[in-house]
């Protein structure tokens, strides 16, 4: 196997920022704004391909672990958006990047309790386990005054520095700094993968026994892979509440854990390199479907609904056809051609 | 191999994504350079945010098409100084995270002038903190909501209420019940957010004490949940019970203690007191009869009422086979001001210019409501007072007596006075000149 070496991809990810960064400031206002929330997806579907994909392990409750997360951001740094609207602060005022990292570390927390769970259960045990951290979970924001019931908490990342110039809008700062992010989260996580833990999953979702046989220490191994998987999740909550300005239960809803696995399956679960295909599907399609809609003169109601729909029925096909994603699908393709050639 | 191909995939995702983004990036409107966003020399776009569909919905969804149907009257007859007014609709489920991405979308896609009654407290909250129409200069006129911290000039320097708010409602209710139900235990039913915490200072202000009061989270009204409310209720022996929520918490309280045969006397709140909304979930109208409730405009069953009777003219024929009650009222009555202010705007209408005719001319702007307009240079408090009234035993809110009794206060500690208030006379035809 010949793999790229790490100067090479530390230069590909900088000139990815960079087409980015010239692309924020040619694409208007609205798309920026749409783009900061494909980069929270991609971070969230990065969690599921390294849970899934990587561990062979299945959550439905990664909506759940970005609600942890972003409440955990907004606790830590809210004191600007609490004063903006009156509200009572918790007096924490971490700087952007650290809010961050506790939304990272608390939903870490939560996620290696979750994962002692998850290295006795499987298959559907662990899938009705997460489901129900999915549908408890923003629940319990509503049961304390603390964390704003079901209004929620402001979480609001502030305006540009004044030494950026005025044609930088709040819209294209969050998306920098999202994007930033997830560069850097996405980096991290593929050296993750080419790692000897990366390994050590592949063998632990081809099978356990053999992977046991092999020396591995499966549970660990299980255990590790949802502690990282569920901080990914963290941030991409942080990222998530960054973009609406405010983390409620409604936010972090049962549907946001399925729109994960979907943008998962429809990326291709098995690999990180069409992470970007399932977020900006599930970003692209209501834009879309609106857009159809307005010129056709339908109602509002199927506007509003179709979305979920297309994306439900795109997930069925995606199974059935291209289970491994159209990614995989096409490399595998690829692959054979090569073969035959020889 | 697979390495470098993995690294190829990551650039196509991002070419995806960059294509995608590119693909519709740039609407036709934006290269208009004169005119300002929203309006140009054919058309005046307007965009709102409100519950079409979910829990909080029943009732409130009416209110976009009772706008429409006003505004299609006033394009019909020349529009607002020969512009058309549009308005475009979002469903934000009475979800602030949703209220946050429509409004989004409001500003920077649809690319809306102003945003017309966007409803809700919490809603219009997080959009303010988030989305900031005030830093981008938006003005956000007659909110739907009586939350009193949005008169708040230094916090939301574009926003316009127009309801008055719920702490004046709560101190007009305390004036009301210490005339009528003296001695009486009281229980209070509210939402528990800042819609009822605005409330409940107005009780506390207002001196009412209460024997329980019971908070529901928004969106968790329904009838298992009032089944608790009225337990706690009962259990307090409560005579009278003020219902302070949305539509559906009104109908799911009044509806799951008649069927537990609970009746004492009920208080309804404006915003949750409409009465065909509550008939429509259920509830019987003998089950309204005889509770209190409260309004600023004229009763809608009041023909002899000019405003009233045009509304209900220009909505029966826009909106065939759809009763006129009290939030179409509310819907037209708004759209009613607002076609005043785009027009006090100026001929060529700026965001600017909009905000300074709402300081300059606000208090001017004829209205169907029974008490004024308290638009200023220093303020920005629509409707201060209430009359109080009874359902009928059709489930209609008349005045106790056949006549408006005005009440006005404000959203501090001043006092609950009679109102002396005289409405003028509607334009000719409801066309603002």
């Amino acid at each position: 196997m010949h793999k790229l070496s790490n100067l090479v991809r530390i230069i590909l990810f900088i000139v990815l920022g960079v087409v980015i960064f010239i692309l924020s400031n040619i694409v208007d206002e609205y798309r920026v704004t749409q783009g900061t929330t494909i980069a929270a997806y991609v971070v969230g579907i990065a969690s599921i391909i390294l849970l899934t994909g990587y561990s062979g392990q299945v959550s439905l409750g990664h909506g759940a672990l970005m609600g942890v997360g972003g409440y955990t951001a907004a606790l830590v740094g809210d004191q600007a958006g609490a004063k903006l609207m009156g509200e009572t602060a918790t007096g924490v005022n971490l700087p952007i990047p650290l809010t961050f990292v506790a939304a990272i570390l608390a939903a870490a927390g939560i996620g290696a309790l979750l994962g002692v769970a998850a290295a006795r259960l499987s298959g559907p045990y662990l899938a009705g386990t997460t489901l129900a951290l999915a549908v408890g979970l923003p629940s319990v924001a509503n049961q304390f005054k603390s964390l704003g019931g079901e209004q929620g908490l402001f979480y609001i990342v502030g305006d540009p520095p004044t030494a950026l110039g005025e044609g930088v809008t709040q819209s294209k700062w969050y998306f920098w700094i999202a994007a930033l992010t997830t560069l850097i989260a996405i980096f991290w996580l593929q050296n993750v993968m080419r790692s000897r833990y990366g390994r050590i999953w592949k063998a632990v979702r081809g099978s356990d026994v053999a992977a046991e046989l092999a020396g591995i220490n499966v549970a660990r191994a299980k255990i590790l892979a949802f502690t990282l998987s569920a901080g990914l999740a963290g941030l991409a909550g942080a990222l998530w509440a960054m973009t609406i300005g405010t983390v409620s239960p409604s936010a972090f809803q049962l549907a946001l854990s399925f729109s994960l696995l979907t943008g998962a399956v429809l990326s291709g679960v098995t690999t990180l390199g069409g992470v970007m295909i399932g977020a900006v599907i599930l970003v692209a399609i209501p834009e879309i479907v609106h857009s159809v809609v307005d010129r056709v003169g339908a109602s509002q109601t199927v506007a509003d609904n179709l979305p979920s729909l297309i994306v439900s029925a795109l997930l069925i096909l995606t199974v059935i056809f291209v289970p491994n994603g159209p990614v995989e699908q096409m490399r595998s393709k690829s692959m054979k051609k090569k073969a035959r050639h020889h | 191999m697979k390495a470098i191909n993995r690294r190829k995939l990551v650039s196509a995702g991002a070419m995806l994504a960059v294509a995608a983004m590119t693909a519709v990036a740039v609407p036709a409107q934006a290269f208009s350079p004169k005119s300002e966003t929203g309006v140009t020399s054919k058309e005046i776009k307007l965009g709102m945010t409100l519950p079409m569909t979910g829990s909080a919905s029943p009732g409130y969804n009416k209110v976009p098409a009772a706008m429409k149907a006003y505004f299609d009257y006033v394009n019909a007859n020349g529009g607002v100084n020969g512009r058309k007014v549009t308005l475009v609709v979002k469903d934000d489920q009475y979800v602030p995270t949703q209220a946050v991405a429509k409004t989004n979308e409001l500003i920077l896609k649809d690319r809306v002038f102003a945003l017309l009654a966007p409803l809700g407290t919490a809603n219009n909250k997080a959009v303010a903190a988030s989305v900031n129409p005030a830093k981008r200069g938006v003005p956000v006129l007659f909110v739907n909501t009586g939350f009193s911290g949005f008169a708040d000039a230094k916090k939301y320097p574009t926003t316009y209420p127009i309801l008055p708010s719920y702490v004046m409602e709560a101190k007009i209710m305390g004036e009301y019940i210490k005339d009528n139900f003296a001695g009486k235990t009281i229980g209070l039913v509210y939402q528990d957010d800042d819609f009822g915490t605005d409330a409940l200072a107005g009780f506390k202000t207002a001196g009412v004490k209460f024997a329980t009061t019971v908070g529901y989270a928004s969106g968790s009204q329904g009838a298992a949940t009032a089944a608790g409310w009225v337990t706690k209720l009962k259990a307090a022996n409560c005579d009278v019970v003020i219902l302070f929520g949305v539509s559906s918490a009104t109908a799911a309280g009044l509806g799951t203690a008649a069927a537990l045969k609970y009746t004492p006397q009920w208080i309804l709140g404006s915003v949750g007191g409409d009465a065909t909304t509550i008939k429509a979930a259920g509830v019987p109208a003998g089950v309204l009869y005889n509770a209190v409730g409260a309004s600023f405009l004229p009763a809608t069953t009041d023909t002899s009422d000019e405003y009233v009777k045009l509304f209900s003219d220009i909505y029966a024929k826009a909106v065939p086979g759809s009763a006129f009650d009290n939030n179409v009222l509310v819907g037209m009555n708004t759209a009613f001001v607002a076609v005043q202010a785009l027009k006090a705007a100026g001929n060529n209408p700026t965001r600017k210019s909009l905000l300074a005719a709402m300081k300059s001319k606000g208090s001017t702007f004829a209205s169907a409501g029974l008490l004024p307009l308290n638009y200023s240079a220093t303020s920005q408090v629509g409707y201060n007072g209430y009359w109080f009234g009874k359902y009928s035993p059709t489930g209609d809110l008349k005045p106790e007596g056949g006549s408006y009794t005005l009440y006005t206060t404000d959203s501090g500690t001043g006092a609950v006075v009679k109102s002396t208030y005289k409405r003028p006379a509607m334009p000719a035809k409801g066309l603002p000149k």
